[in-house]
This record gives structure tokens, sequence and C-alpha cells, in this order.
């Protein structure tokens, strides 16, 4: 039998050669910084994607990836303290987070839209709060909140975490493409513009949205999984701070929410914007802030969406489409 | 018996807290209840409510309570603008564009007093902060009558603004039905911008009080908004009394809470107290 992946026959080859060529940079001797920010911009990008697939594609405007990034960043952490190998706490972080996904899905699937929303938005504080109490292992608590650091990582060096996050970030692009050409992607567009009628034509609203909640689960927390293992030690503020909601949120919106290309041109805007800001903390959020407000108001479909409906783009897709 | 005595002080604090609580759940509803859309701000315009009488106080000497002469003004202006420039123009686009404005407005604010104000935990402290009175067996601190008693006040005044005014009227009507509203001659744009005002100057007063009451960080908004999303569901929209008892059960939910598992679990019932609700009867116990 054989596989075929309809939406990325035709790209494959360039794909595969951008691919390479990211692939082979570090051996290059591309420099340590850059590379860090190309670390970022993979695990950034598998957020972004997943909130795409989210907001974009199923109607979920789900304000809580930093539950899952938690959930699994503590998983690997806390595994490697009961003598769990990281490589493997990666996988069962981001199993923990599908868990965890399962679990709440119950409460916060019955509820709709903007209910949906702040119901999601509870959940990292709720977590927060209980992480700041819990500490299952490693002694007695010191001061406020549960600190871990994740052992047996010091022999990893960054080019492997580079090649690690890679691989998380082109797996949620093709991930992407496979899921919006499955009976899956079609379904949830037909949810996406209106969950009646596309109940009423045989769609199971519920399973759908689940499948595509529990797969983001999984690449969130895979991709804060990997960030954690990198950085080495995780915290409850930092790991369940809004902060990874606004990245993925801001890069699905800059490039353009529900548009496949839309995370790849947005994360690199949000990753280049830390870098320009990476001195000034505050202000670096107070201009996200201020971004995703002017996007919103005056390019709501993103940059993608934007460039998309320019008569140069259209001309040019003509011609490609003709020749 | 001894249980009883010891359940007394926490009982009484909670109702009183209630208060504060259904004082920061009153912009919210009134902007949920309008404009159908959950204000991700609120929390931390009241935070920010909080730092504007803190600097008011350290840098100029003025009481907490009467900075609120000129917090009120300035949050109302500075609500009037984000409703007139930005929601009302993500209205037009989409809900999820308006709540993604004010998560932005929330990501600015909360950060905007992290730069001017430093990260560290502050609060209101002026002389009268710390003095309490014995009512039997228990000692009632005077901040936390005051928050009730604000809240009733306050209460009571938009009851009768609502009720007796135009703008009120008008508010109450596109509360109601926006399109009956606009085909009956009222400017909903206007209305939307005046509801969200007073709510901001609701802010200020409800920040100002939770200074007094606790002190504060630039990111404590999250947390308040969280619980006064939990008092607009349980107190329903559009039912004064309901958000009374709102603020009261997360009142004693935290004192209760903090009774009997200890005083750093407060927040945590608190929050999956929201979370119970939201997912039982998200349409509000009180709600119309």
């Amino acid at each position: 039998m054989r596989v075929t992946i309809p939406g990325l026959r035709g790209g494959l080859i360039p794909f595969a050669a951008v691919v390479v060529v990211l692939a082979v940079l570090p051996v290059l001797g591309m420099p340590r910084e850059w590379l860090l920010y190309l670390f970022l911009f993979f695990i950034y990008l598998a957020m972004a994607n997943m909130w795409n697939l989210l907001a974009g594609y199923s109607g979920l405007i789900c304000l809580c990836p930093a539950a899952f990034v938690g959930v699994a960043g503590y998983t690997v952490a806390i595994g490697t303290w009961v003598g769990l190998p990281f490589y493997l706490g990666i996988i069962a972080g981001a199993i923990a987070a599908v868990a965890f996904a399962l679990l709440i899905s119950f409460p916060v699937f019955r509820l709709r839209g903007i209910y949906f929303a702040i119901g999601t938005l509870v959940l990292p504080e709720v977590l927060k709060a209980w992480f700041l109490l819990w500490r299952p292992v490693g002694g007695v608590m010191v001061g406020r909140g549960a600190g871990y650091a994740v052992k047996g990582v010091q022999g990893v060096s960054l080019t492997e975490w580079y090649w690690v996050a890679l691989v998380i970030g082109i797996a949620s692009i093709f991930l992407m493409r496979i899921i919006l050409s499955s009976k899956l992607g079609l379904g949830l567009a037909a949810i996406r513009d209106n969950d009646d009628t596309a109940a009423s034509s045989g769609i199971d609203v519920f399973r759908l949205k689940l499948y595509s909640f529990v797969i983001a689960a999984f690449i969130m927390g895979m991709a804060g999984a990997i960030f954690y293992s990198y950085g080495g030690y995780i915290e409850p503020v930092g790991a369940f701070s809004i902060r990874w909601l606004l990245i993925a949120l801001l890069a699905t919106v800059i490039g353009g929410e529900g548009i496949k290309e839309g995370p790849i041109i947005g994360t690199a805007i949000v990753v280049i914007l830390h870098f320009l800001l990476a001195r000034y903390t505050g202000i670096s959020l107070l201009i996200q802030g201020a971004l995703l407000i002017i996007i919103m108001l005056l390019v709501p479909q993103g940059i993608v969406g934007y460039i998309q409906k320019t008569r140069a783009y259209r001309l040019l897709s003509k011609l490609a489409s003709g020749r | 018996m001894e249980v009883l005595a010891g359940l007394t002080t926490p009982i009484v604090f909670g109702i009183l807290l209630g208060g504060l609580y259904t004082l920061i759940a009153l912009g919210l509803s009134l902007v949920f209840g309008v404009m159908k859309v959950i204000n991700v701000a609120h929390g931390d315009l009241v935070i920010f409510g909080s730092y504007l009488a803190f600097a008011a106080m350290t840098m100029l000497g003025i009481d907490p309570i009467l900075s609120l002469v000129m917090g009120m003004p300035l949050l109302f202006v500075i609500g009037f603008g984000v409703q007139r420039f930005l929601l009302n123009r993500a209205f037009a686009v989409s809900l999820d564009a308006a709540l993604l404005v004010c998560f932005g407005l929330s990501i600015i604010f909360q950060n905007f007093c992290q730069i001017i104000w430093t990260p560290f935990s502050r609060s209101l402290k002026p002389p009268y902060a710390l003095e309490s009175f014995s009512v039997g067996v228990v000692n009632i601190p005077l901040v936390y009558l005051l928050d009730l008693v604000t809240a009733l006040v306050v209460m009571l005044l938009l009851r009768e603004f609502l009720r007796r005014t135009y703008l009120g009227k008008a508010i109450n009507a596109a509360s109601q039905d926006t399109k009956a509203a606009l085909l009956m001659g009222i400017n909903t744009g206007r209305v939307y911008a005046f509801a969200f005002a007073i709510a901001m100057a609701f802010a200020a007063i409800a920040g100002v009080f939770l200074g007094l009451t606790y002190p504060f960080t630039p990111t404590s908004g999250v947390a308040f908004l969280i619980i006064a999303f939990g008092v607009v569901i349980v107190g329903g929209l559009g039912s004064m009394l309901g958000t009374l008892i709102g603020g009261m059960v997360f009142g004693l939910a935290q004192t209760l809470g903090g009774y009997f598992l200890g005083a750093v679990a407060q927040m945590f019932v608190a929050y999956i107290l929201v979370f119970v609700i939201l997912a039982v009867r998200p349409q509000g116990i009180f709600g119309r």
C-alpha cells in the first residue's frame, strides 16, 4: 500500500532541501546565539502550529498552552529525580499533557465560546497554585515554590537540542498538513464555520474537537518538555506563565489564524522581536501586547492572509499554476 | 462548640471579603452584560487602580480613598478611549478579536505597572489600615468592614443610575437586546463606551480597596480576574443581589478554605470553585 500525503506532493522537494540546510547549520559553524534563537523558533513554531489548529481550525480559543507546557516540563523534571532518563521523560511529558487534556476535557468541553476561553484560562493558575504547594520528591520545600533541576542533561550540547527542536518543529508542520487533508480536517472546518450545521450533518462535534485538543496537548507538551530539558530547571511561576499563551497566540495572529503557512511567518517575526528586545524584558512584553492589538485591529487576517489578498500574489500564483 | 467558635472568624471575614470581590466583579459584570465579552484585562486594570492610589499616597501623600477623586476620572477616560478606539473596532471583526484585544491590554497594563513600580509586592497602608474593633469574639479589621460597606453603597448607586438616568436605561436596553436598542434610536457605540468607562471607574474603586485589604504585585490581576469571573458566573448577569451573594460565596470559600486547609491553599480552593461552577452550571445560579 502506498501512503500519499496530498497536501505535500508538490512542495516536498524544496521543503526537504530547506530542512536539510537547517539540519546541517550547526555543523557549518553557526554562532551559538543564532542556534539558540533557531532552537526557540522551532519550539515556538510547534506551539503556534498547535494553537492555529485549535483557534484557527477548530474554533477553540484555548488559553491554556501553559498548562500543557508546565505539566510536561514537570513530568520530565520529576521523572529525572526518580530515575527516568530525560529522553524518555520528554515522551512521558507529552503523554502526561495528553492525560491532563483528557481529564479536563470533561468539564471544559461543556463550555462554549467565551466560557471555554475563561475555563481554560483558569487551568494554568490552578496548576501554578498547586505546584507552589506540592513537592513530591527531592526533600523539603525551601521557600515558596517547588523548583526542580532536570538531572542528567549536562552532557547534551546545544547542537543536539537544536536537532531535537528541529524535529518537533518540522513534525508539527507535517502534522498540520496531514490533519488538514484528512477527514478530521474537513470535519473541523465544518465545525468552525457552524457547530450546529456540522452536528446535524452527522459530524461528532465533541469527538473531533477532543481529537484536536489532545493532539495539540501532545505536541505542546513535547515542545515544553524539550524546552525545559534544555533549560535544565523548572519552577511554577515560569512554567505556568501566561507568556506561553502570548507566544503561541501572537505568532498565530501575526501570521494569520486559520492559514497553514501563517504560524511559520508569525513565529519568525516573534523570534526576531524577542532577539531585538532581549535586553528589555518588560518593554518587550509591552510591545508584544501592543502588537497583538494593532494586528488584530488593522490586519485581522494576519500578514500571510493579507499578502494572499494582494493583486501581485494572485498574479504570481496564477502564473505558477498555469505554466 | 469550640469548632463553631473557631468558625465564626472565617465566616465573618468571608462575608466582609465578599464585599471586596463584589466590588471587583461589578465592572466585569457590567461589561460582560452589555458587550458579551469578558474583559480579561479587568484584573490588571483593577491592579492599575491600586498602583495609582499607591503613587498618590507615596508621592503626594494623599489618602488612598481620597485619591479616587483623581483615579476614577482617569480610569473613566482610559476606559472610554479603549472602548471607542479599540474595542468598538474589534467588535466589527469578531467577538474573538475583542477577547484577544482585551488580552493584549492585559499584557500592556501588567507590564506597564511592572516597569513603573517594579515587580515587588506593595500595599496601601494609611494609618487606619491597621485599626480593628471587636464584636463579640471576632476582631474585625476596619478595612474589611469598609470593603463591604463600599460595595453596598456602589451597588445602590449603580442600581439607581441604571434605573433613573437616560444613560442608565440605555445601557440596560443595550444589554438586553442590542439590535432592538439600536432600532429605538440608542447610539449603542456611545453606550458601550460609557458602560466600559463606568466599569473602569469601578475598577479604580475596587483597586483602592483591594490595595487596602491585600498586598499586590503587577501580576496579581489574573487571580482577581478569575475570582471576579466566578462571582459573575454565580451571580448571573443583571442580578445585583446575585453578584453580592456570588462575592460572599468566594469570600467564604477563601476564608473557610484557609481555615481548613491552611492559608496557602486559599486561592486554590477559590479557583477550583470557579472551575466546578463553570462545569456544572455555566449560565449561573441567579442568572436570567
